[in-house]
């Protein structure tokens, strides 16, 4: 859940955050990866059509930098980015009824289950089309710049988006209007099957920024403090009137592209390495210590998280699919029905 | 009343639009400092400042993907493409974001916007500087698209699009810019989108075009009528949606029709035209629907006689007419 950024008087730990927002930022990893690893499960069981986009591995990386946004606070999100439509405040109820796509789904069932967004909540639904809610995002920018206003756009993407041309296109507008966006590179070494080496021969992504101007920087992205604590910053000099930030934060997906991808182009020894560096885990382990988190705790958060899940899946599994006329709507506006054929 | 060439008439509704309403803006090549390559936008930068005329850097993907994002967050984007030969890159954003948002978001998000594009030929402008292109945009459900041909309409219907709801193509055909003028009325006016104007009554056949088509088809049927061919001409205005009632009406009227594109022929907005007449109004033809259109060749190629060849005019469309009214 979105907090405000000021708080009384943080006592930091270790982390440089207080226990309270390691503890929010926790929160919202435990909930992230409870609903991934559950919507994959209920893939694997034929529950829903389609496929599933798993962002385990990846969670801090994007409930990092959204947690604390303000709601007029827009993200643009892409397929991997569960974690960011959470913490933006997306209720459960609405990822499953995406995910299911009956008529109580958030776009009518008309997109692809990971297309969780809500214009409440200031989220963009994603498109499939990759690095395009850089480009639309970074428009959100400009009308935030013109209007005068004092919110921030995050744009978020994996490291292969930025290959693509109106990426490019996006942050040097960006850059050259030091619009209020930070942009977000979940650099996961591997776009579908593609190693991040053969994406670009920049050494680290976040050094494109270099040709637009403003700052890049390449952080641990599965340490959910320094991603929140880095990302902050950047928002602060986005909201300033500073100009943008290129954030590339090194992660790994633990399974496949999606649920219908068996991922076998990895090593085994990658992935091995990878898992040891769980950032949930690594949360964990320093509020334990601080004792903001006890077992007992822990345990009623996942009680309270599973409970919502469940009531979530009941509601979408009664729910009937909409009217195939419904494919009719939402065409144009009002002013312009769209002609029906009669066969 | 005073005499307002086409392009002016655009001018006019950019201003007039931008002055009541701050949500409007600009953003394109060249359109600020220089007022735009055809000075469609002159003055304007120094009327409205520099955040709300917006030279952009040469990106028409973010031309129009920008736009889409500002739109979504309450802004009312006018972007220009200054030439429709270089709109191919936006299409990513305008026909995969702009056309599908409101319906991929279950109405949530709205993309309240009009892309202007300056297009078409018989400028000498070569291969890259004569497309027009509309085709594309008219193939595309979710895109509402505008081909005005005279100032009247051009101010109008650029009014209406602006300050509608959806996501808007408007073609500007450059040969018109500064050939057509008009007395056009002091006072605010629009032109409602998706209806088409009857310019000549006629009894004999229909002709239906668009843009600078019109004026040729026009030009046409002055010929025709003094061999004592009555046609009938229709301007569509709005391609999409297009007025199918008073083209159905006129061709149940005079049971022959021409349609004349200016653009390849394979694939036209006049195939879709013709399609549906055969499927609406088949019983009360009297000739086969017929095509004048340019060349099925991949541009408008640069040398005069080429691109003279390319092009329909009044003689090939009045010849068409003829063979029409002897079938
Ligand atoms: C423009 C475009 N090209 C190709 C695809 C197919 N595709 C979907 S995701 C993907 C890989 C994306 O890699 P990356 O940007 O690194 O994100 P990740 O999946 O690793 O999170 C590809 C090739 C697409 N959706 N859009
Ligand atoms: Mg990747």
């Amino acid at each position: 859940m979105p907090v405000k950024k000021t708080e009384a008087k943080p006592k930091v730990n270790k982390t440089g955050l207080s226990d309270d927002t390691l503890l929010g930022l926790y929160t919202n990893l435990v909930k992230t990866r409870m609903t991934d690893e559950r919507l994959r499960k209920l893939f694997r069981q034929g529950r829903y059509a389609g496929t599933y986009f798993s962002a385990v591995g990846q969670e801090a990386t994007t409930v990092g930098p959204t947690y604390g946004l303000f709601k007029e606070d827009i993200i643009a999100p892409s397929h991997r980015e569960i974690g960011a439509a959470i913490t933006k405040g997306i209720p459960l109820e609405q990822i499953f009824a995406q995910v299911y796509a009956r008529s109580n789904s958030p776009d009518k069932g008309k997109s692809h289950p990971c297309h969780y967004g809500s214009r409440e909540l200031g989220v963009i639904h994603p498109s499939s089309t990759v690095a395009s809610q850089s480009i639309i995002g970074t428009g959100c920018a400009m009308a935030f710049q013109i209007q005068k206003k004092n919110n921030v756009v995050l744009g978020f993407f994996g490291e292969g988006g930025t290959s693509r041309g109106g990426w490019h296109e996006a942050l040097n507008f960006a850059g050259i209007h030091k619009l209020p966006i930070v942009y977000i590179c979940q650099n996961n070494l591997w776009a579908e099957s593609v190693p991040s080496t053969r994406q670009s021969a920049v050494e680290k992504f976040s050094d494109r920024a270099k040709a637009y101007g403003f700052p890049g920087i390449t952080i641990d992205g599965n340490d959910v403090a320094l991603v929140h604590k880095t990302a902050g910053e950047a928002i602060e000099r986005a909201r300033n009137g500073e100009g943008p930030t290129l954030i590339e934060c090194l992660t790994y997906r633990w399974y496949g592209h999606s649920e219908i991808d068996p991922a076998d182009y990895r090593r085994q020894e990658e992935i091995d390495e990878w898992m040891k560096k769980d950032p949930i885990a690594r949360a964990e382990a320093q509020l334990l210590k601080s004792g903001k988190l006890t077992t007992h705790k822990r345990e009623s958060l996942v009680a309270e998280i599973e409970q919502e899940i469940e009531e979530a899946i009941k509601v979408c599994e009664t729910m009937k699919y909409v009217e195939p006329e419904e494919a009719y709507n939402d065409v144009y506006s009002t002013a312009f029905p769209v002609r029906r054929d009669e066969y | 009343m005073k005499k307002t060439t086409f392009i002016e008439a655009i001018t006019e509704a950019l201003a007039e639009e931008m002055e009541r309403d701050e949500k409007v803006f600009l953003i394109g090549e060249d359109i600020g400092l220089y007022g735009g390559v055809f000075k469609a936008t002159k003055g304007l930068m120094d009327r409205f400042g520099s955040d709300r005329v917006i030279d952009s850097p040469i990106s028409e993907v973010y031309i129009a993907g920008g736009s889409i994002g500002a739109a979504m967050v309450g802004m009312k984007p006018v972007p220009e493409i200054q030439f429709a030969d270089f709109i191919t890159p936006s299409m990513d954003q305008l026909i995969q974001q702009g056309s599908k948002l409101r319906y991929r978001t279950g109405g949530q998000w709205t993309c309240p916007m009009t892309v202007r594009v300056c297009c078409g030929g018989d400028v000498g402008g070569g291969l890259y500087h004569s497309q027009i292109n509309e085709q594309w945009f008219f193939s595309q459900p979710g895109l509402i698209v505008i081909m005005p041909s005279t100032p009247y309409d051009a101010k109008g219907l650029l009014k209406s699009a602006i300050r509608g709801d959806d996501p808007v193509i408007y073609f500007e055909h450059k040969r018109l810019y500064r050939w057509i003028k008009e007395d056009l009325p002091q006072e605010d006016f629009t032109v409602p989108i998706g209806k088409a104007a009857i310019r000549k009554e006629g009894s004999d056949l229909t002709i239906v075009s668009y843009g600078l088509m019109y004026h040729r088809s026009m030009q046409a049927a002055e010929a025709l009528e003094k061999e004592g061919i009555s046609a009938e001409v229709i301007d569509m205005r709005t391609l999409r949606p297009w007025d199918r009632e008073m083209i159905f009406e006129s061709v149940k009227k005079t049971s022959r029709v021409l349609l004349v594109q200016e653009g390849s022929k394979t694939g036209g907005v006049m195939a879709e035209i013709s399609a549906s007449i055969t499927e609406e109004v088949f019983d009360y033809l009297d000739a086969p629907v017929t095509r004048v259109c340019g060349l099925d060749v991949p541009a408008i190629p640069f040398a005069p006689p080429m691109e003279h060849f390319f092009l329909p005019n009044a003689e090939k469309i009045a010849g068409s007419a003829r063979k029409v009214m002897e079938y």
